[in-house]
């Protein structure tokens, strides 16, 4: 990643106070006068942080993403993304989707399913191949550019779906249960491969809102934890996760921190409401 | 190691088998028959060997196939243009939909008397009786292929700030491909089904006009050498068509062999 963000490097933002994402009072129906999905959301995400979004299905978890995504519009409230209203799909917000099988464009090879994001840069075609090769080595993928998604196991496809997202260098990465679609080891790799690239970025990391339904994952990869109540989804609380990084797999998972953090976000879930 | 070599050996070889019975017993009821209006397999071989390499039989074979061709273009531009306009639009569907049901059900044969009498009997009736029996296989896989893309794929589209035109051009039409082929493929075989039919009627020349005068002359080993080029031809289309379709959609797995999606 290093190797592609050095082009941008000019630009780069001072890190102030004011949030990346800041969502107010957030609702959103789907059929007017129809029930709510979500109801009265309030939160920011600062520069560089990494928040896990969890709670019971139906929560309206994805819904949070479709809206911070700009794909639909809220019924109330608002979403600011660096103090300008979403309205529509900002050009700096990626989104990587639970079904990779789904997502890729099938009839492009890994190389240029990368490159798509990158086709209305200014970028000679050679920078681009290099930028997507530089996003596709970062993640792992060796010797698969020229292949077809269908040729890949789901872990390579999504990570391939990753670097697609990663290759126009977002200001927010949006992850919707980006690891749920894959086998147990296979999660770990992914996991492991997403907290190496936000980690990797230094001083500009990466800001990442990360929605899943599996407590200790969004524990393991966040600075934070959000927690949503069952339908309509309102925050029920908001907890730090100071577990130490660089973090892995075995070691932080089984620290005392890690254990503390999930089991505090499993007492707020089971509350009575 | 036995079982792959009966397969590899014995499918193709009990395919021919078939066929040589088929043409043996066609030859024996042609025999014992002895009778002209039904000639055996082999002097229908032996009048096609003479027949289709003569400047006559080709001059035929040419205005069918470009009849063919010029009603296929236009029924097939149309077909892809409205069907994935009808595909990506749900207002275009609610539109057009029961206009294209009632037509779709028409079949194209039912309007050659009335075309002749719009159009005359000539080749511009031809060419819309082929283009109209052409144009709704296309049109309904193509609105059927759009239609099948998945919500992500269109909400990827979306986020990567792609307008109408542009998704249509990146995203619908690759990604409906292999069902706007499959509507390709089938339009080629009524395409020919379309162009012998309307040469039945208003005589002058094709395929169809070729076999109406050898019977109506009792020609009929010329006759049957007509059919059967008819059916080398359509078999040779589809062909072509394979060729072409394995090349265009290399990257869908049902073409690669490696299982259907």
């Amino acid at each position: 990643m290093a190797s592609a963000k050095a082009t941008r490097s000019g630009e780069a933002r001072p890190r102030t106070a004011a949030p990346v994402v800041r969502v107010e009072s957030l609702g959103k129906r789907y059929v007017t006068d129809g029930p709510p999905a979500l109801c009265d959301v309030t939160f920011d995400v600062h520069e560089g942080e990494f928040v896990g979004v969890v709670g019971p299905s139906g929560s309206g978890k994805t819904t949070l993403l479709r809206v911070l995504s700009g794909l639909i519009r809220p019924s109330e409230g608002s979403v600011l993304l660096d103090g300008r209203l979403v309205l529509g799909p900002p050009a700096d917000v990626a989104l990587v989707f639970q079904d990779y099988n789904r997502s890729l464009f099938p009839w492009l090879t890994v190389i240029r399913n990368v490159m798509f994001p990158l086709r209305r840069t200014r970028v000679s075609r050679g920078a681009r191949v290099a930028q997507a090769e530089a996003v596709l080595h970062d993640l792992g993928l060796r010797g698969v550019a020229r292949k077809y998604p269908w040729q890949l196991s789901g872990g390579m496809a999504q990570r391939v779906a990753i670097a697609r997202a990663l290759v126009s260098q977002p200001r927010l990465l949006l992850l919707d249960e980006p690891f749920a679609s894959v086998d147990a080891l296979t999660r770990e790799e992914l996991q492991d491969v997403v907290l190496r690239v936000h980690g990797s970025l230094g001083e500009r990391r990466m800001t990442v809102v990360h929605v899943t339904h599996d407590i200790d994952e969004a524990v393991y990869l966040g600075d934070r934890v959000l927690i949503l109540s069952s339908a309509p989804g309102r925050v029920l609380g908001s907890i730090e996760v100071d577990v130490a990084r660089p973090r892995e797999q075995t070691a932080s998972r089984s620290s005392a921190r890690f254990l503390a953090v999930r089991n505090e976000i499993h007492e707020i879930i089971r509350r009575p409401q | 190691m036995t079982v792959r070599l009966v397969d590899r050996v014995g499918r193709p070889l009990l395919g021919c088998v078939v066929f040589a019975a088929a043409v043996g017993i066609w030859e024996a009821v042609a025999r014992s028959e002895g009778s002209f209006l039904l000639p055996t397999a082999s002097a229908v071989a032996e009048r096609a060997w003479h027949v289709w390499p003569t400047p006559e039989f080709l001059s035929n074979v040419e205005a069918s196939l470009r009849r063919l061709a010029a009603g296929y273009a236009i029924g097939a531009w149309i077909g892809v243009a409205v069907g994935v306009a009808m595909g990506s639009s749900r207002w275009m569907r609610q539109a057009l939909e029961p206009l294209v049901e009632l037509l779709r059900a028409t079949p194209a044969i039912a309007l050659v008397p009335a075309l002749i009498v719009i159009l005359g009997a000539g080749d511009r009736m031809r060419i819309t009786v082929i283009a109209f029996g052409v144009v709704f296989p296309v049109l309904v896989n193509s609105m059927d292929g759009v239609r099948a893309i998945s919500p992500e794929l269109h909400e990827t589209a979306s986020l990567l700030r792609m307008g109408r035109a542009e998704r249509i051009l990146r995203i619908d039409l690759p990604a409906a491909l292999p069902s706007i082929f499959a509507g390709l493929r089938i339009a080629v075989s009524i395409g020919l089904v379309m162009v012998v039919i309307s040469e039945l009627v208003g005589g002058g020349d094709g395929l169809g006009h070729y076999l109406l005068v050898e019977q109506s002359e009792y020609d009929i080993p010329e006759m049957y050498a007509g059919i059967l080029f008819l059916g080398l031809l359509g078999l040779a289309l589809n062909g072509v068509f394979v060729l072409v379709e394995r090349r265009a959609l290399s990257w869908h797995r049902g073409t690669t062999g490696h299982g259907e999606r």
